[in-house]
């Protein structure tokens, strides 16, 4: 087959053996009617030579009709060929769209599968730290209970009451009261010297106490009793016992709830 | 003129295939040598003739498509062609023939 492609590559085109073959035919056609004109004036015997020309002159033109067959031939071929290539054209155009669709499907493919990889890395991660959903809700009701998200419905400007510690809460609760245990002796305190104790005289105790409560020291979750309006003005027991169990009770809460 | 010259272009004429259009241009040389045989005036006109078939045929093979290669050299590259043809359809129809997803239309 390579062969075949060398040998007709090497072959010469139609093209040039035509015109080779009217060239000869031209020549040869001129050189018979001035041996003929010259052999009439000058009646010089020209042995075999006009025989010579003249059978070229037949073999080339013969040659000439073969070669003009052989291109109208070649001519229709071309025209096939022509119809060949535009329908390779065409394959050609359709290739690439399907090219390009599968290029875009497998875009989407991958989008769609890192993502969902993604998905399934977040869901791992949440199922390792999960937390039960029933320490949260106690959590956001010691929270909520506290008052520090929300002022309590009888709150009016004015009040005393902050959703944080205040100063003198603070002097009053424990770590106040250690600082002062030297002085003050364990439990009591003179009237009078209420406020270097660091602790609210009397007549300034507020009316309604802003429960201190601390989340992490672990105190059993509040009742709903607690929340707003239900709570009692001043201090009641069950505030105090929350101060008890916080004082005392340092484990965490979800070793209470569970 | 001899008479053997007339008799071979006469004989070599009637050879030559006349069947679509005529090639040859034996008959206008037979035409022309005539003339001269007759002492003819036509001589120039059927001088002139050949020129202008000679010419008309050069142009005539320069127009004519396809003819920039040899036989054989078209018929491997027809052969090229076809078989580029046949391959992509066959590559199209594989790949549009390749088993689709169902997806599911959304209730």
């Amino acid at each position: 087959m390579k062969g075949e492609t060398v040998m007709a590559a090497a072959e010469k085109p139609t093209k040039e053996k035509l015109l080779s073959t009217l060239d000869d035919i031209e020549v040869l056609s001129r050189e018979l009617i001035e041996m003929l004109a010259l052999s009439r004036t000058q009646k010089l015997p020209q042995p075999g030579e006009d025989t010579q020309i003249l059978e070229l002159l037949v073999q080339r033109d013969k040659e000439f009709q073969e070669l003009m067959q052989t291109a109208v031939v070649q001519g229709r071929v071309n025209q096939e060929m022509q119809t060949l290539e535009k329908e390779v054209e065409k394959r050609d155009t359709d290739i690439q769209q399907l090219q390009k669709q599968l290029k875009e499907a497998e875009h989407i493919l991958a989008t769609a599968v890192y993502q969902a990889k993604e998905k399934l890395k977040s869901i791992e991660k949440a199922r390792k730290g999960s937390i039960s959903s029933e320490e949260i809700i106690k959590y956001a009701h010691r929270i909520s209970a506290s008052n520090a998200v929300c002022a309590p419905l009888n709150w009016i400007p004015g009040d005393p009451r902050r959703p944080y510690p205040t100063d003198l809460e603070m002097r009053s609760g424990m770590l106040g009261h250690m600082s002062n245990m030297s002085t003050n002796g364990v439990n009591g305190h003179l009237p009078g010297d209420a406020l270097a104790a660091g602790r609210l005289p009397d007549v300034l105790t507020p009316q309604y106490p802003w429960p201190s409560t601390d989340v992490s020291m672990g105190i059993l979750p509040p009742h709903h009793g607690n929340d707003f309006g239900l709570e009692p003005p001043g201090h009641n027991k069950e505030n105090e016992d929350d101060v008890e169990a916080m004082s005392t009770d340092s484990s965490s809460s979800s070793s209470d709830s569970d | 003129m001899t008479p053997h010259f007339v008799r071979a272009i006469i004989m070599a004429a009637a050879v030559s295939v006349v069947d679509e259009e005529d090639y040859s241009f034996l008959p206008i040389i037979h035409d022309i040598i005539k003339c001269m045989d007759k002492d003819s005036p036509d001589v120039h006109q059927e001088l002139n003739k050949l020129k202008t078939k000679i010419q008309e045929a050069r142009e005539q093979i320069s127009a004519m498509p396809g003819i920039d290669m040899s036989p054989a050299l078209q018929d491997n590259k027809l052969r090229t062609l076809r078989e580029q043809v046949r391959t992509k359809n066959q590559l199209l129809q594989k790949y549009k023939s390749l088993c689709m997803f169902d997806i599911p239309k959304p209730s």
